[in-house]
C-alpha cells in the first residue's frame, strides 16, 4: 500500500514536472543562431550584429521604427519631438512619455543625458555615430525639466540622420540612477552592463553564458508587454546543427540555413520561410584615379552594361536577393528603383571603344574570402563577374584574401578593381549617400578614387534638407548621377532567409536587423 | 636506501622535466609570435571592420602595442608573460587568461569523455583481435578500426545526431545542456561537477546525457587507432618466450593476457594514449562547432579567423603546455609499468 502511495506520489510529481516543462516550453521562444560576434550587451559599446539584435529589446530609444518600415519614425520614450533651426545650431527637443525601467526607476530626461555623453564619453565602435555623424560633444544634450530633453547640433549635421541614428542600439536609455552605482573608477558602469541590464525594453537580461545562450525575461515594468516570459538565444555555428535543432524542435527560429536547406523547409507544412530585408549592398567597386583603366566613366558604363544581375540574384542567391542597381538600398528613404542595365554586350564594347579601348584590357579583381552577401561563395562570384567580364574583352585576374587585407589594400585607394559589401550604419540614406559620393569623406567614394564635386555636394545637400519632398527629390538627382558616372556597379542587395517552427507567430525582421521580441507569441 | 636514492632521482628528473617545459613555452611563443607576424590581414581593420575611420585604428593600435616594432613587441610580449599575463584579447576585449578559464574546462570535459570512451572501446578490441588473429572477432575489428580512423569527424557528427537525436530521440541534440534548463553557478567550470556542487541531480543528468554524443564522435577516430596499436603490440607480445613459458607453466590464459601479455604491451599504447590526448584537447574544432560545444577549439577558430593574435597565441601555449606536461606524466607511467625503466 505504502509503495502504491509512493509511486503514485512520484508520478504525480513527474506529470507536474513534464507539466511545468511543457508550461514554461509554450511561453519560451528559442533561438537558434550565430552569436559567436557577441562581445557586449552594454548599448553603449555593442556594435556588433548579435549585441544589436538583443540590446534592441533590452532598452528603449527616444524613436523607434515599427514592423518592417524604416522610413516613419514612431514614437517610443519620447512621445513627441520637434526640430527647430536656431540660426547657427539645430535644436532638436523630445518629450519624454511616462515609462518605467526595469528596476521601477522612472525614465526622466537625466537618463537620456547620461546614455549620450556616457556613450560618447566610452568611445565604443559605434560612437563616430554620436561625435562624427551628428557632430554632438559631452554637454550638447541638456535636461529642460525631467521629462524634456534639448540636444543642440550644429548646422553641419543632418537632423534626419541624427533622428534614425537614435533607432540604433547606441541611443538605448540607459537607467543612469542604477548604472551609476555600478560604475568603477572612469568606466560608466560598462564592465557591469556588458553582462547585465538597465533599460526600459521588454526584457532584461537573466544570464548570458559565453558562447552558449543569451536568456531574457519579461520585464514587468515594460510598457511593451511581452507575450512570451522567457527568450533563450541559442548559439549554434553550423548550418547542419540549426537544421536538426530545428526539426527536433529544440529551436523555434534557425538563422543561418543555406539556401538549400531554405528551400526544402519552404516547401515542408512544420515551417516557415521569413525573408527579411538588409541594407546591405554587394557591390564592384572600381578605381577612377588618373591613369586607372577604369578612369573612363564609359569603361565603368561597360561594366555595368556586362555584368549579369539576374542570374547572380537568380542562380548564385537561389532568389535570396534583391536586383538594385543604384546606390541607396531598397527599404531607404531615398531609394531609386531604377534598373537601366541589362545585359548587352555589343552596347558595353561600343563604349569601350569610344573610350580608347575597343580590344578591352587586364586587370586585378580583389575578392574576400569566404562567403559574400546572401551566402554566396565570394570565390563563385567572383568567378561569374570574371565570365561576364571576359564577353567584352576585359580579362579580370582574381585575387582572393582575407578580408582585413583587401580592406587594407582598398582603404588605400591600390585597389583596381573590389568585390566587396557596405551596409549603412544607421537607416538613413546619408549612411551611404555620403561615403559613396563625397570624395572628402575619405570613405567609399575616396577608396575609388572618385572625385565629384557636384556627387559629394548634392550627398551634402541631401543629408541637411529637412523638406522630404526636396530631400527626396535631390536622392534621385544623386543615384541618377552614380548610374551615370558613378564607381560602383552595384550586384544585388541581399535578403536574409530566417525559417521558423509555424508555432511561433508576429516573428518581423526589419532590414536594419532589428527583431522586435515582445511581438512574438507561440 | 636504494629506494630512497631511486626516489631522489625521480624527483630531479621531474623537476628538469619541468624545467625543460619552460623552454617549450619560450620556443612555441617565439614560433607563434614571428608566424602572426607574417600572416597577411590587419589585426586592427579585422578587429575594428570596415566603418573604422583611420583615427580609430590609430587609437587601436597604440593601445594594443600594434605601433611598436616587432622585436620590441615580441619583448614586452615576453615581460608580461614572465608575469602570467597572457595578454587582452583583440577580440573579446578580455584578458586570454579570464577567456581560457570559461573555455578550457568544457575542451578538457569533452576531451577527458572522448578518451575514456576511446580507452573503453579500442584497447578491449584490440585484445580481442589479437586473441582472435585472423579469425572472424580479428576481421570485424579491423574493419571497424579502419572505418573509423577513415570516417570524417563532421559526416559522423551529423548522422548521429540525425538519427540518435532527431529521429529516435535518445539522445539529446547540441549544446551542454538542455536549452530549459538554468546552468549551476560556476564554481569549477566543469557543468558535472559543478552540478553536483550544487546539489542539481537533473542538471548532472542532463549533462551527462549531452557529453556522450560529441564525446563519442571525438572518441571515434582515437578508439580505432587504440584497437590497432593495442592488437599490434599484443600480438607482438604474445609471441614472446616469457608468454610461452607462463602458458607452458599451466597459468590460466586470462591471468596470462591481462597479467603478462597486456602489461607489456601496453607501454606503446600508453605512448599513443599520451599523443591521443594532446590530440583530443587541441582538435575539437569540428566536433565543437557541430555540437555547440564551448569550448577552446571553437574559441581559438573565431580567435584566428579575425587575426586575434594574442588570443591564438595563449592558446598554442597552454597547448604546448598541456603537450609536455602529458608527455612527461607518459614517461613517468612507463616506469610504472615496467620496473626496468628508471630515470636518472
Amino acid at each position: 500500500m505504502r509503495k502504491r502511495i509512493g509511486a503514485a506520489a512520484l508520478l504525480s510529481i513527474g506529470l507536474l514536472a513534464v507539466g511545468v516543462a511543457q508550461n514554461s516550453r509554450s511561453s519560451t521562444l528559442v533561438y537558434g543562431g550565430d552569436f559567436s560576434d557577441l562581445i557586449s550587451l552594454d548599448p553603449g559599446i555593442s556594435y556588433e550584429f548579435s549585441g544589436g539584435l538583443i540590446t534592441d529589446n533590452l532598452y528603449e530609444t527616444l524613436v523607434k521604427f515599427e514592423g518592417e518600415d524604416l522610413s516613419t519614425l514612431k514614437p517610443s520614450i519620447a512621445a513627441r519631438w520637434t526640430v527647430k533651426d536656431a540660426g547657427s545650431s539645430w535644436k532638436v527637443t523630445f518629450n519624454l512619455a511616462n515609462k518605467k525601467f526595469a528596476s521601477g526607476n522612472p525614465v526622466t530626461a537625466a537618463d537620456v543625458v547620461y546614455t549620450f555623453d556616457r556613450a560618447i564619453a566610452l568611445k565604443g565602435n559605434g560612437s563616430f555615430l554620436f561625435d562624427e555623424v551628428a557632430n554632438m560633444k559631452i554637454g550638447s544634450t541638456k535636461a529642460l525639466g525631467k521629462s524634456t530633453v534639448e540636444v543642440t547640433l550644429p548646422k553641419t549635421a543632418s537632423p534626419a540622420a541624427f533622428l534614425n541614428l537614435l533607432t540604433f542600439n547606441i541611443g538605448g536609455i540607459v537607467d543612469s540612477v542604477l548604472v551609476k552605482t555600478k560604475a568603477v573608477g572612469n568606466d560608466y558602469g560598462s564592465e557591469w552592463l556588458k553582462r547585465n541590464s538597465a533599460g526600459s525594453g521588454s526584457y532584461s537580461l537573466n544570464r548570458w553564458d559565453q558562447n552558449q545562450q543569451v536568456i531574457l525575461d519579461a520585464n514587468p515594468n515594460s510598457s511593451l508587454k511581452p507575450k512570451l516570459s522567457r527568450i533563450i538565444l541559442r548559439e549554434m555555428k553550423e548550418a547542419n546543427t540549426q537544421k536538426i535543432a530545428l526539426e527536433s524542435g529544440e529551436i523555434d527560429i534557425a538563422e543561418n540555413l543555406t539556401p538549400d536547406m531554405v528551400k526544402a523547409k519552404a516547401t515542408d507544412s512544420k515551417f516557415n520561410v521569413y525573408k527579411a530585408d538588409s541594407l546591405r549592398l554587394q557591390y564592384l567597386g572600381m578605381n577612377t584615379g588618373a591613369g586607372s583603366v577604369f578612369e573612363d566613366a564609359r569603361v565603368r558604363q561597360a561594366v555595368r552594361w556586362a555584368v549579369d544581375q539576374d542570374s547572380i540574384v537568380n542562380v548564385l542567391a537561389g532568389g535570396n536577393a534583391r536586383k538594385v542597381q543604384t546606390i541607396i538600398p531598397a527599404g531607404l528613404f531615398g531609394f531609386n528603383p531604377s534598373n537601366p542595365y541589362s545585359v548587352n554586350v555589343e552596347k558595353a564594347k561600343g563604349l569601350l571603344a569610344a573610350a580608347g579601348k575597343p580590344n578591352g584590357f587586364e586587370f586585378e579583381m580583389l575578392v574576400p574570402q569566404g562567403s559574400c552577401a546572401a551566402g554566396v561563395p565570394c570565390a563563385d562570384l567572383a568567378a561569374k563577374i570574371q565570365s561576364d567580364l571576359g564577353k567584352i574583352g576585359l580579362k579580370a585576374n582574381i585575387k582572393q584574401i582575407v578580408q582585413s587585407e583587401l580592406l587594407g589594400i582598398y582603404r588605400a585607394q591600390k585597389a583596381q578593381m573590389v568585390i566587396v559589401g557596405w551596409s549603412p550604419d544607421f537607416p538613413d540614406p546619408d549612411g551611404n549617400a555620403t561615403p559613396m559620393s563625397d570624395y572628402g569623406a575619405k570613405s567609399l567614394a575616396w577608396r575609388n578614387a572618385w572625385n565629384s564635386p557636384a556627387a559629394g555636394k548634392l550627398a551634402q545637400q541631401a543629408a541637411l534638407e529637412t523638406n522630404s519632398t526636396k530631400r527626396a527629390a535631390l536622392y534621385k538627382q544623386l543615384t541618377e548621377l552614380h548610374l551615370e558616372e558613378g564607381p560602383f556597379a552595384i550586384l544585388y542587395q541581399p535578403k536574409v532567409p530566417v525559417t521558423l517552427s509555424t508555432t511561433v507567430k508576429g516573428y518581423l525582421r526589419n532590414a536594419q536587423g532589428q527583431v522586435r521580441f515582445e511581438k512574438i507569441s507561440k | 636506501m636504494r629506494s630512497s636514492r631511486h626516489k631522489r632521482k625521480m624527483l630531479n628528473y621531474i623537476i628538469r622535466r619541468l624545467f625543460f617545459v619552460l623552454f617549450v613555452v619560450w620556443g612555441v611563443s617565439l614560433a607563434t609570435f614571428f608566424i602572426s607576424q607574417v600572416v597577411p590581414g590587419d589585426p586592427a581593420l579585422a578587429a575594428l571592420g570596415d566603418k573604422a575611420t583611420d583615427e580609430m585604428i590609430a587609437i587601436f593600435r597604440v593601445k594594443n602595442g600594434l605601433d611598436q616594432p616587432v622585436v620590441t613587441q615580441y619583448f614586452s610580449y615576453l615581460g608580461r608573460l614572465l608575469q602570467g599575463d597572457l595578454g587582452t584579447s583583440l577580440r573579446t576585449g578580455r584578458p586570454i587568461s579570464d577567456d581560457l578559464r570559461d573555455f578550457f574546462p568544457g575542451t578538457l570535459e569533452l576531451a577527458g569523455a572522448a578518451l575514456l570512451i576511446a580507452a573503453l572501446i579500442g584497447i578491449p578490441a584490440g585484445v580481442l583481435a589479437a586473441l582472435n588473429q585472423n579469425k572472424a572477432p580479428d576481421l570485424i575489428v579491423r574493419l571497424l578500426a579502419l572505418l573509423g580512423g577513415a570516417t570524417p569527424i563532421y559526416w559522423l557528427a551529423i548522422l548521429l545526431l540525425e538519427f540518435l537525436h532527431n529521429k529516435l530521440r535518445l539522445l539529446p541534440g547540441p549544446g551542454r545542456l538542455d536549452a530549459y534548463l538554468i546552468a549551476p553557478p560556476r564554481v569549477t567550470g566543469f557543468v558535472g561537477l559543478d552540478s553536483i556542487i550544487a546539489g542539481d541531480w537533473q542538471v548532472f543528468g542532463d549533462s551527462l546525457m549531452h557529453l556522450i554524443l560529441p564525446a563519442f564522435v571525438l572518441g571515434a577516430f582515437s578508439s580505432a587507432l587504440l584497437a590497432r596499436m593495442t592488437r599490434a603490440a599484443m600480438l607482438e607480445t604474445m609471441s614472446q618466450d616469457y608468454i610461452r613459458t607462463a602458458r607452458a607453466k599451466g597459468i590460466a590464459q586470462s591471468r596470462v593476457v591481462v597479467k603478462h601479455a597486456l602489461r607489456n604491451a601496453f607501454l606503446p599504447v600508453l605512448t599513443v594514449l599520451g599523443g591521443v590526448l594532446g590530440g583530443l584537447l587541441s582538435g575539437a574544432v569540428l566536433t565543437e562547432t557541430i555540437f555547440s560545444w564551448p569550448g577552446v577549439g571553437r574559441y581559438t577558430t573565431d580567435a584566428a579567423i579575425s587575426l586575434d593574435f594574442p588570443a591564438v597565441m595563449g592558446v598554442t601555449l597552454l597547448a604546448g603546455i598541456a603537450y609536455s606536461i602529458i608527455n612527461l606524466v607518459t614517461d613517468l607511467l612507463y616506469a610504472l609499468f615496467d620496473p626496468r625503466i628508471m630515470y636518472a
